[in-house]
């Protein structure tokens, strides 16, 4: 059983707070809700789309078609290649507000009207919301009648999923600029800071962020900053300081359309030779690239974990489509502990002796580059004890498809019952070469990448040497995420 | 009074100006250690990129050597980090008034309690002798044959108008230096300190010493802002006239860490976030 819902209005009419009220009632009943917002840059007016995917088992994407279309304003024209069934129930109207959408839908998929009561008490002007939400309960019919189901689930967004992973890792300090879209996470810190005792501070730039973020975690603070794009550029040169520096520090760096300004709201998992290469100098790094948000609590807390024992920079890579998509999750995170374990000394961006002063003598420069060596050397040993990679799908199956980031859902729920297996990698740096040996298993090898030059591609050339075929590249690079269906035809058609 | 110096040799050029901020900073840093029951613990340091960062190398305490023109946020996630520390900041013009400025700009506006020492030699000297944004008019190197077109900047006016609490200029000579710091360091909130060095190699004194005057000296009131920006245009830092030298502006008012409940309670207790245990 699966529905796929629109929800469609401009900026300003509350389509996003509608769709995570019905996601929120939806998961509050047991059904697996995934839901991914469409907007451009504009505050008020434009078109904003949510699609809303339910159903009773684990999904993590949306499909092409939709079941149900809410529509927020009259004359709405949805944008290819999404489209509505051909007996697609249609919603609309040009008077009432959001609420009285979500009284409408609780009614015709047969839902509790107290569980969305509950929810809209969460909000402002409740009694407004009540009001319109209970007049359109009353103007429905039961269409679908969904029974509750046991599932326990969590309902959370990307962005959350980082925030909850910092704090449960003992976060101290969030130093940060806005920027979209990492800058859900600074708003989810921000909001907690008081009931966590923790700080977040925005500063007058990327560069003062990142530089303020270093001086804390020299105080032996738990620091972490983040950012986007052009807002991460203008961070390398301090990645590259903290290489030398040996500071723990934890980035976030939720990618977006490029180059340049490119599509602000868009999504892209371009910035992966980014993470790995950015900073002058050769020094050892950690990225990991979360799948889902559960995904973002535990990899955050290991970039926690190997910052600090490491002495660090650890970078997460997420994108606009995880960061800001809502997920259902079922399992509890398991999160990885970490001390604290700077004291402030004497630290140095110039090569430096072991107190801290500046040596720039042969012996000395050497000395630090092979400790360097050693500690990438070090982590990349006690990488193996955590899931570098993961598998999924058809454990036999000779067709292997590769994928990182967000582009799991799709990739999961697009694999269902196709002959495949999957295999994730989660640690981009240090990178786990012993998938080789699956690699040469598979007979038959595809890739799924939200950009344009398969840069997952590239790295897994650069570490294995092996080389995935050009026609066996599924590339989406037109700042929209993969759909379920979409993207099991591309695989369909390249499986032997 | 406590040795706060470190085992490294110093690299500056004999006779360098810098010899003189540093005994000046050592003899203020030394005294407040003796005589406040100061730790050496209880200071942090931070330097930017140029000649003046080598001053890190030559002072025992801890801090950082950070990367040009970013000393001021390091030193405000340094405060942020553990509000209970001394928190003392070397720039050079370069590093605060070309990279640094936006940073500078601002730290006036927060108001943390951060001392900030720049030492104004008017030229970029480690890269042997370019214009920085107060090098005067008409000056020629290499990279600028035709000479320096652009008036330079007035950084004390810039100062008072950006709401720095504390804003003080001195000529490179160790006493002035000492005195300077030792009210600086008395001082709640943000101090701006510009020490007035030439460059012996690049940018030698062409008269400015004979010019200086001290404003404590006559009838300077510097709690008026009025009168601090009055005193402040009397150098332009282009033609040598009158140099007036001292405090041109103190009036303490809330610091950034006394506006967080987190920062002022870690200042209640007297730790650290690295004592937090979660």
């Amino acid at each position: 059983m699966k529905l796929n819902i629109r929800i469609d209005g401009h900026a300003g009419q509350g389509p996003n707070a509608l769709a995570k009220v019905l996601g929120s009632v939806l998961a509050k009943q047991g059904y697996y809700v995934f839901i991914s917002r469409d907007y451009g840059s504009y505050i008020r007016g434009g078109h904003n789309a949510n699609v809303l995917t339910l159903s009773d088992s684990q999904i993590m994407s949306n499909d092409l078609e939709a079941d149900i279309a809410i529509f927020l304003e009259k004359n709405i024209e949805i944008k290819e290649p999404r489209k509505l069934k051909d007996n697609c129930r249609i919603i609309d109207s040009a008077v009432e507000k959001n609420m009285y959408f979500a009284g409408r839908l609780v009614k015709m998929l047969g839902l509790d009207f107290r569980i969305l009561e509950n929810e809209l008490k969460k909000l402002k002007n409740f009694d407004v919301n009540l009001r319109d939400a209970k007049k359109g309960y009353a103007d429905a019919k039961t269409e679908f009648a969904l029974r509750s189901l046991k599932n326990k689930l969590e309902f959370m967004d990307g962005g959350v999923g980082i925030a909850e992973g910092a704090i449960a890792s003992g976060l101290d300090v969030y130093f940060a600029y806005p920027m979209t879209p990492a800058t859900s996470v600074m708003g989810e810190l921000a909001e907690r800071q008081l009931e966590n005792n923790h700080i977040v501070i925005e500063l007058e730039g990327e560069i003062a962020a990142i530089n303020a973020a270093i001086g804390s975690a020299i105080t032996g603070a738990k620091a972490m900053t983040g950012s986007s794009g052009g807002g991460f550029d203008l961070m390398t040169e301090a990645l590259s300081f903290i290489g030398q520096a040996e500071v723990p520090l934890v980035i976030y760096l939720a990618q977006r359309v490029g180059p340049g300004t490119g599509a602000a709201t868009y999504t892209e998992q371009a910035d992966l030779n980014l993470a790995l290469n950015a900073g002058h100098g050769e020094f050892p790094r950690i990225v990991l690239a979360p799948g889902d948000p559960l995904e973002c609590q535990e990899l955050t807390s290991q970039a926690f974990y190997f910052s600090q024992k490491y002495r660090v920079p650890a970078l997460i890579l997420s994108d606009k489509h995880l960061a800001e998509s809502l997920y259902t999750i079922k399992n509890k995170p398991v999160i990885t502990k970490s001390q604290k374990c700077i004291s402030l000394k004497r630290f140095n961006s110039y090569n430096h002796d072991e107190s801290g002063t500046a040596a720039d003598n042969a012996p000395a420069i050497a000395k630090s580059a092979e400790s360097r060596i050693k500690k990438a050397e070090e982590i990349k040993k006690e990488a193996r004890k955590f899931k570098p990679f993961k598998l999924y799908g058809k454990s036999g199956s000779k067709n292997l498809v590769l994928f990182w980031g967000s582009t799991k859902g799709a990739v999961l729920d697009a694999c269902k019952d196709i002959d495949v297996k999957a295999l994730q990698i989660l640690y981009m740096e240090p990178f786990p070469e012993e998938i080789k040996s699956e690699l040469l298993k598979a007979k038959n090898l595809l890739i799924v990448e939200n950009n344009s030059t398969s840069q997952l591609a590239q790295l897994i050339a650069s570490k294995t040497c092996i080389h995935i075929n050009k026609e066996n590249k599924i590339l989406k690079y037109n700042g929209r995420p993969f759909l379920t269906d979409e993207l099991r035809m591309e695989i369909e058609k390249r499986i032997r | 009074m406590p040795d706060i110096s470190t085992n490294a040799k110093p690299t500056w050029c004999p006779g360098c100006f810098n010899f003189q901020i540093l005994a000046g900073v050592k003899n203020a840093l030394s005294r407040k250690i003796s005589t406040h029951n100061a730790k050496k613990e209880d200071f942090a340091l931070v330097s930017g990129i140029g000649c003046h960062a080598k001053i890190f190398d030559y002072i025992n305490l801890n801090g950082v050597n950070t990367l040009h023109g970013r000393v001021l946020p390091t030193c405000l996630g340094i405060k942020v980090g553990n509000p209970n520390l001394e928190v003392i900041g070397f720039s050079g013009d370069g590093d605060a008034y070309a990279e640094g400025m936006e940073h500078l700009i601002h730290a006036a506006r927060y108001n943390a309690d951060i001392k900030y020492i720049v030492h104004n030699n008017q030229v970029f000297a480690l890269t042997v002798g370019q214009p920085t944004p107060t090098t005067e008019l008409g000056y020629k190197d290499k990279t600028n044959p035709l000479g320096v077109k652009l008036m330079p900047i007035n950084p004390i006016k810039m100062m008072l108008n950006a709401g720095a609490s504390f804003v003080a200029r001195v000529f490179a000579d160790a006493k002035q230096v000492e005195w300077v710091l030792e009210e600086a360091l008395e001082h709640k909130g943000f101090a701006f300190i510009e020490v007035i060095q030439p460059c012996i190699i690049f940018h030698p004194d062409i008269g400015v010493k004979e010019k200086t005057y001290m404003l404590q000296e006559n009838r300077h009131f510097k709690e008026n802002l009025g009168d601090a920006l009055k005193k402040a245009e009397e150098f332009d830092y282009n033609t040598i006239n009158k140099i007036p030298l001292g405090i041109f502006y103190q009036k303490e008012r809330e610091t950034f860490e006394e506006k967080w409940p987190q920062l002022k309670s870690l200042i209640g207790r007297k730790a650290s976030w690295k004592d937090i245990k979660r």
